[in-house]
């Protein structure tokens, strides 16, 4: 099977500021992958680049083996790419359901398996709210917002970054309740977290970053914390 | 009654200046853009509706409908080929861009036009007009404040019903977001510029037969929009409608006090806001 | 001339002077003497367009300081240059003060009107600042020409200049020239120079970050827009008094911000030399193709527009691309 999304050597730079080093990633349809890693390894810069937000040659980055990279990001998002940016980074000035349907508007050609309605029951608070302008929402419930709008680019690859950062764990846990249905409905996800445990339990596969190179990657369930601990503060090579 | 009718022909005035707003508005609310050929682009599309018209022998409403889609072609074409390249959170490039363009395309039209003055016959509509009392209320100002204020509702209504006006303010919000969301935001910047544009079709109409154009006029209608926006307070099309009123109705009082005093109590009017509420009289703080 | 500071401990010195420098600064010096000796064997017109230039120069300097290091852009500056003009002529004219003191007691005007302009404007940004100076000017110019004590819209005369010969007139004017040469160029350089230059280049760069790094950006800001408010006028003063008539459309045209922005954008923005190379460009253009007008104004808006789409730098940009020597280094450089 084709993966949904693969990157080859895949190289960025911020000026003459190299952040990527040839990182060479795969993800399968419905899958659900971890990337974990410190602060700086890289991890945003990564998604970034799939995004089409940092220039990159074509062939580094592959979706569904077509050669997309440094395409501009409304490609990407109708290639079936969606992105819950770090920060949630909501439009202000806009009510809930305003953000929501720029979405809608701008969404992928796939079928519509996520509507307003089941954005609203899958977050019913929403529904509430969904006159009020977004940036007077919680943290917690912006994320919402922010999850909602990039399902509603109807994605077959959903990339999270950061989603429990800043929020209280109840609403971490709140919001990772719902990353089954998402899987459910045959989205492949990547999770970009920092907290090592959280991101174990809720993917199926891992990746460690560690100055902008994969420095371990293997089934989630069969990595041990002595080999992530090496694969994300360096030290020995760990490949499991 | 000289007060009475010096705020009438004040409101009237200001339908003329909201059409010069509008589009200023609308760019500076997403692009943060200010561009300097606005006024010479609407002196532009007046000669090009002047000759237009003794050409064809065409009268004023044909050519409204021929020019208001040129100048939303300019408005694309000047969009892709100049200002895109520009935009950024630095705005001395695009300032210096748009303000070597103005003086390129002021020069060009004294090559073209000359400098002579002149104005689109309208077939007696300019002369007609209504006596309340003592009063005279011309119809054609009437026409040019109505045009405003269905082009203001209009503006607004794209702006908060529809597609392109969410993609629009989304841009405006976070231009990367709004790209991560799969708004391409070079081509919703183009379609803004050119209904910017475009409304200075109406604008060059209504200024050539209400008034007279000639090639160094630009840089008047320039600062007029500009002072409309910021005196409405930035960012909404209503608050541009607004702020053309109180520009037309200070000058129209001003005239009345001194002549020589007419476009001056603008000016001031507009510095007295910047000083005592630099959020524009009906900004949100 | 090389300054050579010790630092503490290693042997490091900070060097701010370069060869290129030390010769840019002999020729200057013989420049300006050249200036001054114009009145003993140029003729009038040939004196009268070198002053031209160094006005240019010396409002396209302030205009670079404005915009190429405070990061504020206005269109607006003839309203300095033209209230400056109009309080000499006052001056002299109506109070019978020499001219020649007059021109510096004039500089009191831009520096008074400066302050409140600034509080006025300092909150509008980026394009915003820009046609508000541009609405100041034509605000100044608007009262000017409704004031009957200044001759309203007809302008004024300088008769009082008849009670010098052309060539007193001529020696006083270059005298004052070389002056303000020194005061912008020599001035901007000795403030980039100082403590304040690090700040300055910092600001250009970004000003964000060089406000958290201790730099007091606004108070900076201010200073430079009343310096070159001042710089511009004395530019203004002098240009008016050689040519000896005043009148409001010439004193607060917007030709001056064409002028300078264009000299600066096409010589490169953020450096002095950029500054000079612009000014001299457009004095020779102006002297061989000002005869065809428009079309020559429509070849200069849009280069001005080039320049800003394709070649930020200018063309001073694009020269130390190729060799680096500066005419005014400002850089510091460690030597071991």
């Amino acid at each position: 099977m084709t993966p949904i999304l693969s990157t080859k050597g895949l190289t960025a730079f911020y000026g003459d500021f190299q952040a990527l080093f040839g990182v060479d990633v795969e993800i399968a349809p419905g899958e659900t992958v971890a990337l974990i890693g410190a602060n700086g390894a890289g991890k945003s810069t990564f998604l970034r680049s799939i995004m089409g937000l940092i220039r990159v040659k074509p062939e580094m980055i592959q979706l569904d083996g077509r050669p997309v990279g440094g395409e501009p990001p409304h490609r990407i998002v109708s290639g079936g790419v969606a992105i819950v940016p770090e920060g949630r980074r909501l439009f202000a000035g806009m009510t809930v359901e305003e953000n929501l349907r720029v979405a809608i508007d701008n969404a992928s050609g796939r079928d519509g398996t996520w509507t307003l309605d089941r954005v609203f029951s899958l977050f019913p608070i929403l529904k509430e709210k969904r006159r009020e302008p977004a940036q007077r929402l919680s943290g917690g419930q912006q994320q919402m917002v922010s999850i909602g709008r990039a399902l509603l680019n109807q994605p077959r690859l959903l990339l999270c970054d950061e989603i429990s950062l800043g929020l209280a764990p109840r609403v971490i846990r709140e919001i990772y309740e719902i990353m089954p249905e998402i899987s459910e409905a045959g989205t492949a996800v990547v999770l970009v977290e920092q907290d090592v445990s959280l991101a174990k339990q809720a993917s199926d596969r891992l990746y460690c970053m560690l100055e902008g190179r994969i420095t371990l990657t293997g089934r989630s369930g069969e990595i041990s914390r002595d080999q992530i601990a090496a694969a994300y503060f360096g030290g020995s090579d760990a490949v499991a | 009654m000289q007060w009475l009718d010096g705020l009438i022909q004040g409101v009237l005035l200001g339908g003329l200046y909201a059409q010069y707003a509008l589009g200023m508005a609308l760019m500076f609310g997403v692009m943060r853009i200010v561009n300097l050929t606005h006024g010479d682009l609407m002196i532009l599309l007046a000669l090009i509706g002047i000759s237009l018209s003794s050409a064809l022998g065409i009268g004023p409403w044909m050519v409204l409908v021929l020019l208001v889609p040129l100048a939303a072609a300019i408005g694309w074409l000047l969009q892709r080929a100049v200002l895109n390249k520009v935009v950024s959170e630095d705005p001395l490039p695009s300032l210096i861009a748009t303000f070597g363009l103005s003086v390129a395309l002021q020069n060009a039209m004294l090559q073209v036009w000359s400098a002579d003055t002149r104005s689109l016959p309208g077939g007696g509509i300019e002369q007609a007009s209504w006596q309340i009392g003592s009063i005279y209320i011309g119809v054609l100002p009437v026409i040019v404040l109505v045009a405003a204020i269905c082009l203001t509702g209009g503006l607004s209504q794209l702006m908060s019903h529809t597609r392109f006006g969410r993609a629009l303010r989304a841009s405006a919000a976070d231009v990367e977001a709004a790209a991560m969301t799969g708004v391409n935001p070079k081509t919703v910047y183009a379609l803004a510029t050119a209904i910017a544009v475009g409304v200075l079709g109406f604008a060059a109409v209504f200024q050539g037969l209400r008034s007279t154009v000639a090639p160094a006029d630009g840089a008047a209608q320039l600062i007029y929009a500009f002072e409309a926006v910021i005196i409405g307070g930035m960012g909404s099309v209503w608050g541009a409608f607004l702020g053309a009123m109180v520009l037309g109705i200070s000058q129209s009082i001003g005239f009345r006090i001194d002549p020589g005093f007419g476009i001056l109590a603008g000016h001031l009017v507009f510095l007295l806001v910047l000083a005592v509420r630099p959020q524009g009289i009906f900004g949100r703080n | 001339m090389s300054q050579t500071q010790p630092l503490s401990e290693p042997a490091v010195t900070v060097r701010t002077q370069t060869a290129s420098g030390i010769v840019a600064m002999v020729i200057g010096a013989g420049l300006i003497a050249t200036l001054l000796s114009l009145p003993f064997w140029a003729e009038q017109g040939t004196i009268r367009s070198v002053v031209e230039l160094c006005c240019y120069i010396a409002i396209a300097q302030m205009w670079n300081l404005l915009a190429g290091y405070a990061g504020l852009v206005s269109v607006g500056q003839q309203a300095f240059s033209g209230v400056a003009a109009y309080v000499t002529f006052i001056l002299a004219q109506n109070f019978g003060i020499n001219p020649y003191i007059a021109i510096v007691l004039s500089l009191a005007a831009p520096a008074i009107l400066a302050v409140p302009v600034y509080g006025l404007l300092h909150r509008l940004d980026g394009p915003y600042f820009a046609i508000g100076t541009w609405v100041v000017a034509e605000v100044v110019r608007l009262i000017t020409t409704n004031v009957g004590y200044v001759n309203a819209g007809a302008g004024m005369s300088l008769r009082v200049m008849t009670q010098f010969s052309a060539q007193e007139r001529a020696i006083g004017i270059c005298i004052l020239c070389a002056l303000m040469l020194i005061a912008t160029v020599g001035g901007s350089y000795w403030l980039l120079r100082s403590r304040y230059g690090l700040a300055l280049t910092a600001m250009r760069d970004n000003p964000v970050s060089a406000a958290s790094q201790g730099v007091n950006v606004g108070r900076l800001r201010f200073l430079i827009f009343v310096a070159a408010a001042v710089g511009t006028g004395l530019a203004g003063s002098i240009y008016f008094s050689s040519q000896l008539r005043i009148t409001p459309p010439a004193a607060y045209g917007a030709e001056w911000a064409s002028i300078a922005i264009f000299i600066v954008m096409i010589g490169g923005i953020g450096s002095i030399e950029g500054v000079l190379i612009g000014a001299m460009i457009f004095y020779f253009a102006d002297q061989w193709f000002g005869e065809y007008g428009a079309t020559y104004l429509v070849v200069l808006g849009v280069l001005t527009l080039f320049v800003a789409l394709y070649l930020r730098g200018g063309l001073w940009g694009v020269l130390t691309r190729v060799v680096d020597a500066p005419w005014f280094p400002t850089r510091r450089r460690l030597i071991e």
